[in-house]
C-alpha cells in the first residue's frame, strides 16, 4: 500500500543562495523533490524523544507528524513554501525522524477508483451529510 | 529500535483529484463544498522555468514565483483519504499543474460558460497529459448562458468527455461531479 521510506537515497547536497531556503541551511531540493503533495508523514517514536533539541520549523513538523499529516497539509499550517518543507522533511527522514509514505500513482488502479466512487456515494446517502 | 516504529500510527492510503479552472470560476468554493476541513492554502510555487523540468536542484539562477493553492481533504474511509486541489487555470501556471496531477485519479475542469476560453489551456494539458478529466459547467445563480452541447461543442473536447452542469456551492452537486470524472476514469482504465 505505501512504501515506509527508507529508500536510503542521499539528497544532493548543495549551497544555494536563494532566500527561502535559509531555514534549510542553503540545501535545495534533492530527492525530495518528487515527494507528491499527498504524501503521509509521521513522526517516528524516536522523534518524540528528540524533539527538544531542534529547532523551531524541524520541532514543529515533528510535532504537527505525530497524527499522520500529508505534505501539502503541513506546509499550509505551518505556512512554509512547499519545497522548503521537502527538504526539511527529507533531513527528518534521513535522521530517521520522519516516516515517509509515498503515495502509489492510482490514476490506473480500478479497485481504487471503484473505492473512491463508493466512498463518495456513501456520503451522498449519509443523513448527516453537510452541504452547503 | 526498529520493532518501535510500527507504534507509529498508520496513514491512510491517500488519493487526489484536481479541481482547475479559470479565475474565479469556483474552483474554491467547489472545494469547500465537499472538504471536511476549511480549505488550506499552500504555497506551491517553484520556478517559472520549471517548467516540464523535474530537477529544481538548479535553482539559483532561475527567479521564484509564488502561487498559493487551495485544497481540501475527504476521509472515504479510515483507510482511504482524498485530497482535493485546486490548481490556477492560467497557461502561465502551467509550470505548477504536473506537480499536482501527477498520480492524480483525474480532474474536474470548472468551466463558466460566459467565459469559456478560461479552460483552454488546462484542457489542452490534460488532453496532452492523459489525465481522465471531465467538464463541470457552474450555473452561476442557477443559470447556463449556453446549452451543454452548445458547450462541448465550443470546447471541442473528444466525444468520451463527460460535460456536465454543477452547482459549486452544492456538496452534493460536487460529488456527483468528482464521481462522474471517476467512473470516465474508471472506463477508461479499462478500455472503455
Amino acid at each position: 500500500m505505501t512504501q515506509p521510506g527508507h529508500g536510503g537515497q542521499e539528497p544532493a547536497e548543495q549551497v544555494s543562495a536563494v532566500r527561502p531556503f535559509l531555514l534549510t541551511e542553503g540545501r535545495v531540493l534533492g530527492e525530495e523533490a518528487s515527494l507528491p503533495m499527498e504524501t503521509q508523514l509521521v513522526a517516528t517514536p524516536d522523534a518524540l524523544q528528540m524533539v527538544g533539541q531542534l529547532a523551531f520549523e524541524r520541532r514543529a513538523i515533528l510535532e504537527a507528524c505525530r497524527v499522520p499529516l500529508s505534505l501539502a497539509e503541513l506546509a499550509a499550517r505551518l505556512g512554509l513554501h512547499l519545497n522548503v518543507v521537502r527538504v526539511l522533511v527529507g533531513d527528518l527522514h534521513n535522521r530517521n525522524l520522519l516516516t515517509v509514505h509515498i503515495p502509489r500513482p492510482g490514476g490506473s488502479d480500478l479497485d481504487v477508483l471503484q473505492r473512491v466512487i463508493n466512498g463518495l456515494r456513501a456520503i451522498h446517502t449519509s443523513p448527516g451529510s453537510n452541504d452547503g | 529500535m526498529g520493532d518501535t516504529q510500527t507504534l507509529a500510527p498508520r496513514p491512510p492510503q491517500p488519493v487526489k483529484m484536481v479541481v482547475s479552472g479559470g479565475f474565479g470560476v469556483g474552483k474554491t468554493t467547489a472545494i469547500a463544498s465537499v472538504s471536511e476541513i476549511e480549505p488550506l492554502t499552500t504555497e506551491a510555487a517553484i520556478t517559472e522555468v520549471a517548467a516540464g523540468v523535474d530537477d529544481l536542484s538548479m535553482t539559483p539562477r532561475k527567479t521564484t514565483t509564488t502561487v498559493a493553492m487551495d485544497f481540501g481533504c475527504l476521509t472515504l474511509d479510515p483507510t482511504l483519504k482524498l485530497y482535493i486541489f485546486g490548481t490556477p487555470g492560467q497557461d502561465r501556471f502551467g509550470f505548477m499543474w504536473k506537480d499536482v496531477t501527477q498520480g492524480a485519479l483525474g480532474a474536474l475542469v470548472v468551466v463558466d460558460s460566459r467565459r469559456l476560453d478560461d479552460c483552454f489551456p488546462v484542457v489542452d494539458y490534460f488532453e496532452r497529459d492523459g489525465l481522465p478529466f471531465a467538464i463541470a459547467v457552474n450555473a452561476f445563480d442557477g443559470v447556463l448562458t449556453h446549452s451543454l452541447p452548445a458547450i462541448r461543442s465550443a470546447l471541442d473536447v473528444a466525444a468520451e468527455v463527460p460535460v456536465v452542469a454543477f452547482d459549486a456551492r452544492s456538496g452534493v452537486s460536487v460529488r456527483e461531479s468528482l464521481i462522474v470524472v471517476l467512473e470516465h476514469a474508471l472506463a477508461r482504465a479499462r478500455g472503455y
